[in-house]
């Protein structure tokens, strides 16, 4: 019997087997997020109550109060680098617009860490103080300023990149009938940019607000004491030194409920593109005052984001030969490799097994049961994750220690998961909406339709995603921090150790050889992907 | 023979819809006119399978159609744009016309023989987004030879060439539907080309097919 065209959305080829895949993957993942809950109710269930008296009231007025004011900053700055980088021209603009780019990836440690190079009471502001005014600038860099610091310098560039894309997307028709007009630079803002900005906004402000609320190792290290503790390091204190399972689940739970409501919220809001490619646009100067303001924001931005990244390899960098003599650290490098590239490597699997299920179905309730789940764990941030998957693997008899390995690549792949979906997903969605007809008319099958056509236009955006699943698990703290163990550890908790037995140079050291690995990493696997894919085709 | 009998269609939230009927023969190139939105796309997918009819009957040969999925009519499509994938080669696009386990030797046979017909001989190893319009729609064109449907359908395909160009690929069109006996449905705005090709017209009035002096 022919198969009917009414039975389906004719336009799209049938796809059972990869509907199936989608399925089986989505039910799969949710049903983590449900044990991980079980686990966790389970736990506070079980568990005598500690004594100790836990402020969740405080913990969430700080963290809201922390992520509220880097969402506000970030959106600002990274709306007026934007501006800068879309009206300048110059030569290394690629080059800056790439450094902005990866500020996604960059560790938060690292961040930290290069922040106190260049802040901290021995670091390159005080220093200069010191030899110019004889005494030391009165500023602290530990509590609510350096995390604000911090996330701003991470969440604007962030910003500024979704920004830029949104300004560069402008239609030259419209630019040049502005400029005809003879618009002044804040007319131009305001009458041309800012329409083609403000639909992204709130949905990027709830994507930073989630990112600073759930932010582990800026507050670990710059937090400077209970007053600016926030719900994710109390979490990590109460599970991991207080052995205060109660109070690890009741902030746990507090904390899932919080960024599942801002998750939900964010659903409402226009989609963030994911922009990392190079930046053109039709070129129309500002008159000169204006250009004036583009260069100083831009000086000061550039300053602001790469000192602290400067700083880490200059302090760094003289320290790896130290560093490099211990067998911890090359234990370290080859743990952070391995689960980083098998982290990547099940994120790209299963966001390919989504997208590609979510792509060959037109029905809305599909394609949101398909989604759903994966953007689940926007809502539960890592170290609550690994929190739960501690608690479920102890309930299944299993020691912490032996599920470490296995649990830290699955736990990092599924907190990437959401970014390689948002970045697979929507060019799977255009190539079946463009080309849906003459696939499908060409009665091209499924293995066809993927070898030749989709991967190798996806296999830029594929790139990407592993690119970002590969970079958040080399930088991953959150996760490795409970799961780590002397014979067990990765770099960011190797450097996370140093910190605190106070060996700063090899600290200094590790965190140089991260940022070294996270930049090349970001910048080649793009890349190597299309290269391969072009071979391919 | 390709006949529509009161085949009908209303887009979702539209007041009113269409009712197609018309007959298209082996051979002859029969043209549908009429302007932008008046629903000459949406009879090209009722034929191909991309849209279900409400109502009425298409049938080749006697056939019914309607029961068909788009892979499975014996339809091939040109596109006014896109109709190759720009990231392949000519002869990469030109194989997917071939089913998936058809010899290396035989392929490429064929694939040659068939861009010798469209005179389109040394592209075979070209990428598709090197070519310019005309040849893209040639390769499109010897895809289709590969392909061996009876029916063609042409959905404005030489809107986006240039004059030189659309006469050279206009007369290969009407070479190759009398040489392999096609059906071929030209959808088209453009009167000349309207008049240099079709056996037989229509144009769409109110959503109903109006037919138009024979040749």
């Amino acid at each position: 019997m022919p198969r009917s065209p009414r039975s389906s959305n004719p336009v799209l080829p049938d796809r059972p087997l990869r509907l199936f895949g989608g399925a089986a993957v989505a039910a799969g993942i949710a049903l983590l997020v449900v044990l991980v809950l079980w686990a966790m109710a389970a736990a506070a269930a079980g568990t005598a109550a500690s004594g100790r008296t836990v402020d969740v009231a405080h913990l969430l007025r700080m963290t809201s109060i922390q992520a509220g004011l880097t969402t506000v900053l970030s959106l600002g700055v990274g709306t007026a680098l934007a501006w800068a980088l879309n009206r300048l021209r110059f030569a290394g603009r690629d080059l800056v617009v790439g450094l902005f780019a990866s500020a996604i990836v960059t560790p938060g440690i690292v961040v930290a860490f290069g922040l106190l190079a260049v802040w901290g009471r021995s670091g390159w502001v005080n220093d200069a103080a010191r030899t110019l005014f004889g005494a030391p600038l009165d500023i602290s860099i530990f509590g609510l300023g350096g995390i604000l610091a911090a996330h701003v310098i991470l969440d604007g560039a962030f910003a500024a990149r979704i920004i830029l894309s949104r300004m560069d997307g402008v239609t030259p028709a419209r630019l040049k009938t502005g400029q005809s007009l003879g618009l002044s630079a804040w007319q131009r803002f305001a009458i041309i940019d800012w329409p083609a900005i403000r639909g992204t906004l709130p949905g990027l402000g709830a994507i930073i607000f989630l990112l600073a609320f759930t932010s582990f190792p800026i507050v670990l290290l710059l937090g400077g004491g209970p007053a600016n503790q926030t719900l994710e390091v109390a979490i990590f204190a109460a599970a991991k030194l207080d052995f205060d399972l109660n109070a690890a689940v009741l902030l746990a739970l507090t904390q899932i409920g919080v960024c599942a409501a801002v998750v939900f919220a964010a659903s409402a809001f226009s989609p963030v593109p994911s922009s990392v490619g190079a930046s053109r646009a039709h070129r129309w100067s500002d008159r000169p005052a204006a250009s004036a303001l583009q260069w100083l924001v831009l000086v000061a931005a550039t300053l602001g984001f790469a000192m602290p990244l400067l700083a880490v390899l200059v302090h760094g960098i003289g320290s790896i030969a130290d560093v490099a003599t211990r067998p911890t650290f090359w234990r370290g490098v080859a743990t952070s490799l391995i689960i980083a590239t098998l982290s990547a490597a099940l994120t790209l699997g299963l966001a390919l097994v989504l997208t590609l299920a979510r792509a060959s179905s037109a029905n809305p309730a599909v394609r949101t049961a398909l989604g759903i789940p994966a953007y689940t764990y926007l809502a539960v941030p890592a170290v609550v994750l690994a929190l739960g998957f501690f608690l479920l693997v102890r309930n299944f008899g299993i020691t912490p220690d032996t599920a470490a390995p296995a649990v830290v690549v699955l736990a990092n792949s599924l907190l990437a998961l959401p970014f390689a979906v948002a970045t697979i997903g929507p060019p799977l969605d255009a190539i079946a909406q463009s080309r849906g007809k003459l696939i499908r008319s060409l009665g091209l099958g499924g293995w066809r339709q993927f070898a030749l056509v989709e991967w190798p236009l996806i296999a830029p955006e594929a790139g990407l995603a592993v690119a970002l699943a590969f970079c958040f698990s080399l930088g991953d703290l959150g996760v490795i921090a409970l799961f780590g163990t002397q014979d067990f550890a990765t770099l960011p908790l190797l450097m996370q150790r140093a910190l605190g037995a106070y060996r700063s140079n090899d600290a200094a050291g590790i965190a140089a050889v991260m940022l070294i690995l996270t930049v090349a990493a970001f910048v080649s696997l793009p890349r190597l992907f299309a290269r391969l894919a072009h071979a391919r085709a | 023979m390709l006949v529509l009998d009161r085949l009908t269609y209303m887009h979702p939230g539209q007041a009113s819809g269409y009712e197609f009927s018309m007959t298209a023969r082996p051979g002859e190139i029969t043209a549908i006119r009429g302007p932008s939105g008046s629903g000459k796309s949406t009879l090209l997918d009722l034929v191909a399978g991309f849209l279900a009819p409400a109502g009425g009957a298409l049938t080749l040969d006697g056939r019914s159609l309607i029961p068909l999925a788009p892979e499975e009519r014996p339809v091939s499509i040109l596109f006014q744009a896109e109709s190759l994938f720009e990231h392949l080669s000519a002869g990469d696009n030109m194989a997917l016309g071939l089913p998936a386990g058809t010899p290396a030797t035989e392929r490429a046979a064929r694939i040659a023989a068939a861009l010798t017909e469209v005179g389109l001989p040394d592209v075979v190893r070209q990428r598709a987004d090197t070519l310019s319009g005309g040849q893209k729609q040639r390769v499109a064109l010897a895809r289709t030879l590969l392909r061996n449907r009876p029916v063609l359908l042409l959905d404005e395909p030489f809107s986006s060439l240039d004059d030189e160009t659309r006469y050279t690929t206009r007369a290969l069109v009407a070479e190759l539907t009398a040489r392999h006996n096609w059906i071929t449905v030209l959808v088209s705005h453009h009167t000349d080309d309207v008049a240099a090709l079709a056996a037989q017209s229509y144009r769409i009035e109110g959503g109903k097919l109006v037919s138009e002096a024979k040749r």
